[in-house]
């Protein structure tokens, strides 16, 4: 018989290196026509930190995505950067880049006081221009701005930055100190059927809550959750690498070593909460590893609520379910909780 | 600002959904085929930019299979690496012989450790030979790496490779690796990372506890399974730049390590990554780029190696197997008042991201709950088992697994409902971490009542 069941489980979880330094650099280039060229020491390995480095860099020079063109990941074109680790790129690479991005303003700031007749501090760029912040009618075309700046002027908008997130050593004996700048935080709820004669669970359906800080992109936060759950459903019913008794992996392939398929993976619900911190490029915090976190204790949460057994050896296998279905089934009936 | 939606924008909308369909286009575009619009135009144009559901430049490539990754790279006369791998799990190696590889058809160039200037990394102790020379530590140690013609030529040529090894006792389980007596896998002791974290009274706030739960969770060794393996190809340019691609996805570090290992001066050094297909934390350091850059020196040839599915789990990094002892003390009322928690990270038989492994673990390991009395206390052992190190949560979906199984287990004994004990407990916005360090932006209780409005929680049983 199925037996339905399910279970939550939320989580914490940093930004960037526990204390230690991890600076990233980034160059921002605006070029004649108003459009922008991004170069950043980062490296795109799928989750699409490029497409989010540009639309903050777009953001800060009042410009849109496909304005902005992102260079990676050669060390003798990009600047520096720590690198595609630790939940970091879109919170400290991004913050480089807005960086670099306001220095490039500055200069088209002050290209354009000179052609409104204003202060630089009383202009704004937005919309692909470049504005008076109390009075947007009195306005020039951002590419103007910056035509001017590098042709009439001899200024081109450049501008180039560095950041690293602000932490406090750990105390050695007691671990008191700041190791992150930033958290986010996620609940997953997991709705499960467990088998009770074959012990095999199949996940129904994952609503996931994920707090990203802003969301520099929605769509690419939600395909990082998504990603994550597959990964967490796969450590918590399937995956595992296994050791004979000389050391020797018995499993080192995909026939032997189960990862989830798109079959094996249920319907998800992700809703993406926006909090706002403060030190964020526009409020952003980051979204990669926490993804998966918090699936394996819901998906084993939920199996106790439905069949009562409680695995505390992952990978929950059949097998291991169905021995524990039935040790529980020799004290008492089964059922839910 | 709102969307603007045109006359003129929807009828280029109308216009794209009337176009032919992709099958008029070549298989493969070529480079100078003009772009097809995105999808959702408008997006990509919007300002302001950031909020916007924009989409990712190279989904094209990737969707119509035309990406290329370094596997797809070829230059003229590029030669195929395969790497000879330990046959023991701890040994002492006597001898290598490598006199009949060069007899072998096809081989072009041998390395073997000796060779490599500085022979070894590692991201936080530099314990892990690019290639071993006296002794193996686990079965994914390389030995013997060997440049041919081909890919089979190269997997041939192995078999010609006499290494002779005399077996050490072996260790694989981490809580017996920290017994004194336990054989010694390098020359410090095995627990060779730790990580401690002390708040309030521990001891007190079980004493004034109601009740108490205590419960050993256990983790597996899990691998990133990334589409694409490791792979890297290396050529000496006429500048004499060595000029590497690699899948490596921390390239500053990599070429700092590259740097290390080969002798030569950074601006010599020249690391593109190219896109990755999957990385999870698995990339975070260099795996066969030393080897390809000495044997394309030796060889005066590009030379190309990339890892089967195999050497992908043998030989690269592997998530940390956790051994969690928790013990939580609890009011009857139900908010946590203590909690005790052991961690035993087995680390492999290379230090790898260890130790920042260990430290996230221990920092996140109580969860997001005030408690106001915690110890944490985390160590990383040496094993003779496959290198664990950087993977997606470094420790945290281990500590997540064992903490949220206890919530549940409390809410359970009892009757609580487990939504409403983690609204209880749950961080709230300045609250103290077990570090002492006070939260900002703190949306957890936002997130759980979200994913419970979601998935209609509080209206009852499925």
């Amino acid at each position: 018989m199925k037996r339905p069941g399910r279970g939550i489980a939320c989580m914490w979880y940093p930004i960037g290196f526990t204390v230690a330094a991890n600076p990233s650099s980034a160059v921002v280039k605006v070029n004649e026509d108003g459009t922008a060229t991004v170069l950043t020491g980062t490296v795109e390995v799928g989750q699409g930190s490029l497409t989010v480095l540009g639309q903050i860099a777009a953001q800060e020079l009042g410009i849109s995505a496909d304005d902005v063109h992102v260079v990676s990941a050669d060390t003798d074109i990009a600047p520096m950067d720590t690198g595609a680790i630790a939940s970091r790129t879109t919170f400290v690479t991004g913050n480089a880049v807005r960086l670099a991005a306001a220095e490039a303003k500055t200069i088209l700031l002050e290209v354009a006081s000179e052609m409104l007749g204003m202060e630089p501090g009383e202009l704004e760029a937005a919309d692909h221009r470049i504005r008076a912040k109390t009075f947007p009618d009195k306005q020039v075309a951002l590419a103007e701005v910056a035509a001017r700046a590098q042709i009439a002027r001899g200024r081109p908008p450049l501008g180039s930055a560095s950041f690293n997130p602000p932490t406090i050593s750990m105390d050695p004996e007691t671990g008191q100190g700041k190791p992150f700048a930033a958290y986010v935080y996620a609940t997953q709820i997991a709705e499960v059927e467990v088998d009770d004669e074959t012990g095999e669970v199949e996940v129904l359906r994952i609503c996931a809550a994920h707090d990203s800080g802003t969301a520099i992109n929605p769509a690419l936060v939600e395909g990082q959750v998504e990603g994550g759950i597959a990964m967490g459903i796969g450590m918590a019913l399937e995956e595992e690498i296994l050791f004979d008794a000389e050391g020797r992996q018995v499993n080192p392939n995909l026939t032997n070593y189960l990862i989830p398929t798109s079959l094996d993976v249920p319907r998800i619900e992700v809703d993406v909460i926006q909090s706002y911190d403060p030190l964020g490029p526009f409020g952003a915090k980051g979204v990669g590893e926490p993804t998966l976190v918090p699936t394996m204790p819901a998906i084993l949460n939920a199996i106790h609520d439905a069949v009562g057994v409680r695995i505390t050896d992952l990978p929950a296998t059949a097998e291991k379910v169905l021995m524990a279905i039935k040790e529980r089934a020799e004290v008492k009936p089964l059922g839910r909780g | 600002m709102p969307r603007k939606v045109t006359e003129e924008k929807q009828a280029e909308a109308q216009q794209l959904l009337e176009a032919p369909p992709a099958t008029h286009l070549p298989a493969v575009a070529p480079d100078s085929l003009p772009k097809a619009p995105a999808l959702t135009p408008e997006v990509n144009k919007q300002t302001p930019a950031v909020g916007q559901r924009v989409t990712r430049p190279d989904i094209r490539t990737h969707i119509t299979g035309t990406t290329r990754y370094i596997d797809d790279l070829s230059f003229p006369g590029m030669l195929h690496v395969k790497i000879l791998r330990s046959a023991h799990a701890h040994a002492r190696i006597l001898s290598i012989n490598v006199d009949a590889l060069h007899k072998m058809p096809g081989v072009v160039a041998t390395l073997t450790g000796e060779e490599v200037p500085v022979n070894s990394f590692g991201s936080t102790y530099q314990d892990q030979p690019v290639l071993a020379v006296d002794r193996v530590r686990h079965r994914g140690d390389g030995i013997v790496a060997v440049a041919a013609e081909t890919e089979q030529q190269a997997l041939e040529a192995l078999d010609a490779v006499k290494v002779d090894y005399e077996p050490l006792p072996a260790v694989f389980d981490p809580l017996e690796a920290m017994d004194p007596d336990a054989p010694k896998i390098h020359r410090i002791d095995n627990v060779y990372a730790s990580k401690v974290i002390m708040r309030g009274d521990v001891d007190r706030g079980f004493e004034e506890s109601d009740q108490i739960f205590e419960r050993r969770y256990t983790t597996p060794m899990i691998e990133h399974v990334p589409l694409e393996p490791f792979a890297a190809i290396a050529l000496w340019e006429p500048d004499g730049q060595l000029h590497v691609y690699s899948t490596n996805g921390r390239i500053t570090l990599g070429r700092a390590d590259l740097a290390r290992t080969l002798s030569l001066p950074m601006n010599r050094i020249r690391l593109t990554a190219t896109i990755i297909g999957g990385n999870f934390g698995g990339k975070n350091e260099i795996r066969t780029e030393p080897i390809v850059a000495l044997l394309a020196k030796k060889s005066g040839r590009p030379v190309k190696a990339v890892y089967t599915r195999q050497e992908e789990f043998i030989a690269s990094t592997t998530r940390h197997p956790l051994v969690m002892d928790y013990k939580t003390g609890i009011a009857n009322d139900g908010r946590l008042l203590a909690r005790s928690v052991k961690l035993v990270l087995d680390g492999g038989a290379y230090a790898s991201w260890s130790e920042t492994t260990v430290g996230k673990a221990a920092i996140l390991a109580a969860g997001p709950y005030r408690i106001p009395n915690v110890r944490v206390e985390g160590r990383a052992v040496y094993t003779n088992k496959t290198v664990t190190g950087a993977m997606r949560g470094f420790g945290a979906p281990q500590v997540a697994f064992a903490y949220e199984s206890q919530m549940d287990e409390i809410a359970y004994s009892l009757g609580i409902d487990p939504l409403e004990i983690r609204l209880l407990n749950g961080f709230e916005e300045g609250s103290i971490s077990p570090t002492g360090q006070v939260l900002q932006a703190v949306a957890l209780k936002e997130t759980l009542l979200m994913a419970a409005k979601r998935s209609r929680w509080r209206e009852g049983d499925l």
